[in-house]
């Protein structure tokens, strides 16, 4: 989330929000990147073992991302009301595991969840932090509709770089050597 | 019972483990990117271009889940829809290697890496896909594993 990495607690739990999913919004987004039957045509779909039209998982799992961004700008508007400097996220590296459990239909409304499992400093990035998330989404009978292993990135507040790490980024900058360490790395 | 949708479609029985399908190709515009930015991912760096250019980005690139959406479609038109597809179980190490660049041409293979009988639904198999997906500089972008369930033409169980 939008705080320093040392700032955030294992175990501790985001409410994300919920969405309901209209019919219309399943089948654009079925035409745009998963044009299967049951994703595209109500009347199709019902010769599926769905029995009728359902979202495509990628859709549910896009608007699972999209209220994760929403709860990270409130967590910064939020830290910036308590005249608090808000941290950094980084770019996602993956995600572990999804598995797809119980459909979302027309009309079905999700209600998303984000836990932080698991922190450690990253070894290839200096300064900054790997965060371990489980996403969950379940609908409105709470039944489990998805569930997700996340990677993220969160920068370190309290990161001084090794003076070894100082030379070499200063040497970079040299235009010979810099070029050469560039072609080396 | 038949599924008049699917009953020309190759079935389970019809796949093999090894099997490569060609993904074709997506160029991946400025207008397209935006649109789904603003929808599933309005980080200022998948929205507007000075933002992205000051990013660890460097540049406008796609949201990684516009980069998975647009994987699945080449493998919905080139492969799913062929197959008698009973839809997705999940997947498992799902990889963002570069960013996807405004202009970019992505593509690549998928690889049939397994095929099993559903343990609990003889109607079905379940198989296995490997995206590598690449740009037009055969640098990788994405690679993730999805499992997907097809139906069967005759009832089996599990091995």
């Amino acid at each position: 989330m939008t705080r320093w990495f040392e700032d955030i607690t294992v175990d501790e739990v985001f409410p994300l929000g919920s969405h309901t999913f209209g019919e219309e919004e399943i089948i654009r987004f079925a035409s745009l990147y998963d044009p299967q039957y049951f994703h595209l045509d109500a009347e199709a779909a019902k010769s599926s073992h769905f029995g009728g039209l359902v979202a495509s998982g990628w859709h549910t799992v896009s608007v699972g991302h999209r209220k994760m961004v929403d709860a990270l700008f409130a967590e910064e508007e939020r830290l910036r009301g308590l005249g608090k400097e808000p941290g950094l996220s980084g770019p996602s590296p993956g995600v572990n595991s999804m598995d797809f459990k119980v459909p979302v239909r027309p009309g079905d409304t999700v209600t998303y969840e984000l836990t932080v499992t698991g922190k450690r400093a990253s070894n290839s990035i200096p300064g900054w932090g790997l965060l371990f998330n489980k996403l969950t989404a379940v609908n409105q009978r709470g039944e489990l509709v998805y569930q997700a292993d996340i990677v993220g990135f969160s920068k370190l507040r309290d990161y001084t770089m090794p003076l070894k790490l100082k030379v070499l980024l200063a040497l970079t900058k040299v235009p010979v050597i810099g070029a050469l360490l560039k072609r080396g790395s | 019972m038949t599924n008049p949708v699917t009953q020309n479609r190759r079935h389970f029985e019809d796949l093999r483990i090894g099997e490569v399908i060609d993904l074709g190709h997506t160029t991946v515009s400025k207008e397209m990117i935006i649109t789904f930015a603003s929808e599933f991912d309005p980080f200022p760096f998948h929205l507007d271009e000075t933002a992205a250019k000051a990013s660890l980005l460097g540049g406008l690139a796609s949201s990684g889940w516009q980069t998975g959406a647009l994987s699945l479609r080449m493998l919905v038109d080139s492969f799913l829809n062929t197959v008698a597809s009973a839809g997705g179980l999940g997947f498992t190490d799902l990889k963002w290697k570069n960013p996807v660049m405004v202009g970019d041409t992505i593509g690549g293979t998928v690889t049939i890496a397994d095929l099993r009988r559903s343990g609990s639904h003889p109607q079905w198999g379940i198989m296995t896909l490997d995206f590598d997906v690449r740009n037009q500089k055969d640098q990788p972008v994405l690679t993730m594993r999805l499992a997907n369930l097809v139906e069967a033409r005759e009832p089996g169980v599990a091995a």
